[in-house]
């Protein structure tokens, strides 16, 4: 099993004091899953990914699991990806060093340099290795943190709705660059977003989020066979009824 | 509206008490510190014989004065050449060249010309006041952006109105800042003037004071310095919110 | 000078009409200045001598001989106060960034202290001091410290909070990530407050060392206009400001090329 949660509460902290923005979240990810989270604004989907990923503490009596064992910030084998590509990126290293950043702790110089190119090569971004993130478009500097995510061979990835940011076309891309990227692989991935039609393309199970505070609401199985394609699997059967199941949850009868 | 910001006054109770106990014990080797019970009564005393209050006005109506000379002289021209291209062509780099020039520079050249007297005083602080307020005055004018030209062209207004009811009050924080800065500008300029060329005001007086080695005394001046700024800019922001209570003329406060 | 912090947005681009300024047609008024004060003054009037005499001035009494090490006097005082109120800008700058109970605590004394014009404490640093260097130095640092810190400040707080998320994400230990991460991102608008410090430290510069005579350019104009040679006063001021141009404009294009190199392609 990848992640555990049980009865998983979380607070975010403001001024005028705590607000609990989760309550009592069950959630189980295995290995190898393609999980997306999804759910209205403000609901706490960041919040969740954030308490996964160990950049927030929930209350005492939450449990939280990574391949086993507790999380207490951020644990090894986990890699994040955020949506404001120009402030995760560092904009006055080129997009190698960029690369490199999370492996300069832990591996030696020659090794390091063998990771990163290997790794741009994946993204399609070799040419661009000595460039600065400015320098790319958004799409590219998106796949250069997917790169980065990618360097440090994690077990499992996290993403923050990555391609919010993005054009329709881009997206698309770069939702095909990702289930290529983890497609071979044994790599979890949970993956948050509001856009209904990329959390049933890309995953194997779609979980949304509901009330205030938040708790798991529906569950929902995405049983098209795998490898996808944009055209094919989002005209499928399959497609359309877990696409409709997950509309009907988040905007359905109130 | 902003809370008794009770660390900051802590914060400064505690640097004066330190202060005090660091002279009386004598454990630096500064000896002509003086320590905040000095400097209280050495204040005391100049407040008695009329001293600090006599120099504080001076100063304060000679920086007053020079201000809204420099602010009539520098809003006129920066209106002027902000609004006529060609006259902003024909003068800008001159100005950039002269605006570069240290104010300070000047005040050698204006005792050389003016001597020692009150003139000399006055003309530095105009004459350094002026171009903060040019500058900016210049700057929120070009500033204006054209959608609005076009909307005092499409309202018919005659270049007088259009001035007044759109470019006035679009370059109105531009200009405030420009205010802003040449008042500040002109008081230290007015205590450099009063240091070296005219003998008079809270810059006299801290000269008096060194000369006759009064440590505690000096540093009352210098305070009356400090206070009389930073009254001043705070009366300033007070009277900016009183006549453009809509914020339009607001830049952001720093503390 | 006071300096009052001109803490700038680091996307400061006019915004109206573009004015084309022609450099060169732009000098007419200072041209025509120059030309009228040559016509009218006389290479003897007590205080305006004309314009062409300015020159000579420097060379009377073999006084050329100090105008190079006073200038490196200045560039030296400058220097060094400018380097030292940079280190402490930065420090305090980051301190009073990260920490908002800090920066409560210590803002009343800060805004106080920026208050007090720094040619008022020049008396009091020769009491103090003496009359050396380091006074020199003391006083430039005590003036050109503000804008430094503040807008170190400023570019603390505009760090995006994803990007420290990001650094922890990546378990990096702290001192990397100070070194790595927040440091460089920080850099830009501690440029821009070394850019607006440079002038005001330049001038303070010059300012003490006219009012106590101790080195430099402005002891030497504080010794012209007392020994009433207004031609080599204005000679003197004249090379003061070319060498603030000259300055004022390399720190200008530093900052520009970093700020590229960080918003920029």
């Amino acid at each position: 099993m990848s992640f555990e949660c049980r009865t998983l509460s979380a607070e975010v902290g403001s001024r005028d004091g705590a607000r609990s923005v989760l309550h009592d979240v069950s959630l189980d990810v295995a290995k190898g899953e393609f999980v997306s989270i999804m759910g209205r604004s403000g609901v706490g989907k960041t919040t969740l990914l954030r308490v996964l990923a160990g950049l927030l503490k929930p209350t005492p009596d939450s449990t939280v699991r990574f391949e086993g064992r507790d999380v207490v910030g951020p644990p090894e084998g986990l890699s994040l990806v955020f949506q404001d590509y120009s402030s995760a990126l560092l904009p006055w290293r080129t997009v190698a060093a960029n690369v490199e950043l999370p492996l300069e702790q832990n591996l030696p110089k020659t090794e390091r340099r063998q990771r990163v190119a290997a790794t741009l090569e994946m993204v399609g971004l070799a040419d661009r290795a000595n460039d600065r993130p400015p320098q790319l478009s958004g799409g590219m500097q998106q796949r250069v943190q997917l790169a980065r995510a990618l360097a440090s061979r994690p077990v499992a990835l996290l993403m923050d709705e990555p391609f919010g940011a993005l054009d329709a076309l881009t997206k698309s891309d770069l939702e095909d660059e990702l289930l290529r990227l983890v497609g071979g692989t044994a790599m979890t991935v949970v993956f948050v977003t509001h856009d209904i039609d990329e959390a049933v393309y890309l995953s194997d199970r779609v979980v949304v989020l509901g009330g205030e505070p938040a708790d798991v609401v529906a569950d929902i199985a995405v049983e098209c066979p795998r490898p996808r394609e944009q055209i094919r699997t989002r005209e499928s059967a399959h497609f359309l009824a877990a696409r409709s199941r997950v509309h009907e949850v988040i905007f359905g009868t109130r | 509206m902003k809370a008794l910001n009770l660390a900051g006054v802590g914060v400064l109770l505690v640097a004066a008490g330190l202060w005090e106990v660091v002279v009386q014990a004598q454990l630096g080797d500064l000896q002509f510190l003086p320590a905040p019970s000095e400097i209280a009564s050495a204040a005391r005393q100049a407040v008695a014989d009329g001293e600090l209050l006599g120099r504080t006005i001076h100063t304060l109506v000679v920086t007053l004065l020079g201000w809204g000379m420099a602010s009539v002289a520098g809003l006129g021209l920066g209106l002027a050449l902000g609004l006529s291209d060609r006259a902003y062509r024909y003068s800008m780099t001159s100005f950039e060249v002269t605006r570069a020039i240290p104010p300070i520079t000047f005040v050698p050249a204006a005792l050389l010309i003016f001597g020692f007297s009150l003139k000399m005083e006055l003309v530095l602080v105009v004459f350094g006041g002026v171009w903060p307020v040019l500058v900016n005055t210049i700057g929120g004018v070009h500033a204006v952006r054209p959608e609005l030209h076009d909307v005092g062209e499409m309202l018919r207004l005659n270049k007088l109105a259009k001035v007044r009811k759109v470019v006035l009050p679009a370059a109105l924080p531009a200009v405030v800042v420009g205010l802003r800065l040449a008042l500040s500008l002109c008081l230290v300029l007015a205590i450099v003037a009063e240091m070296v060329g005219n003998p008079e005001g809270i810059g006299n007086g801290l000269i008096a004071a060194r000369q006759a080695l009064q440590p505690a005394l000096m540093f009352v001046y210098v305070l009356a310095a400090g206070l009389l700024g930073v009254a001043l800019n705070a009366l300033f922001r007070g009277a900016v919110r009183l006549l453009f209570p809509s914020g339009s003329a607001n830049e952001e406060r720093v503390w | 000078m006071t300096a009052e912090a001109g803490v700038q947005s680091q996307r400061s681009r006019p915004v109206g009409r573009t004015h084309r300024s022609g450099v060169v047609t732009g000098l007419a008024p200072l041209a025509l200045l120059l030309v009228v004060w040559e016509v009218v003054g006389s290479p003897d009037s007590p205080f305006y001598p004309a314009p062409s005499s300015w020159w000579p001035a420097l060379f009377t009494r073999g006084q050329d001989e100090d105008i190079i090490p006073a200038i490196l006097d200045t560039s030296r005082t400058f220097g060094l106060g400018l380097s030292v109120a940079t280190l402490v800008g930065v420090g305090v700058g980051i301190g009073v960034g990260v920490s908002v109970r800090a920066d409560r605590a210590f803002g009343p004394m800060f805004e106080f202290a920026r208050a007090v014009p720094p040619a008022a404490l020049v008396p009091v640093a020769t009491l103090l001091l003496g009359f050396d260097e380091t006074m020199k130095i003391v006083v430039v640092v005590m003036a050109a410290v503000w804008p430094i810190m503040l807008n170190t400040r400023a570019g603390i707080r505009a760090i995006d909070p994803i990007r420290l998320d990001m650094a922890r994400s990546l378990r990096m230990s702290p001192s990397r990530t100070v070194g790595r991460v927040l440091l460089p991102s920080v850099t830009p608008a501690v440029l821009l407050g070394v850019r607006v410090a440079t002038p005001v430290a330049l001038v303070i510069t010059l300012l003490v060392e006219y009012l106590t005579g101790v080195n430099g350019l402005g002891a030497l104009v504080g010794d012209a206009q007392r020994t009433f040679q207004p031609a080599r006063v204005y000679a003197l001021i004249v090379i003061a400001g070319l060498i603030s141009l000259a300055v004022n404009s390399l720190i200008r294009s530093i900052e520009q090329r970093i700020r590229r190199l960080h918003l920029g392609g």
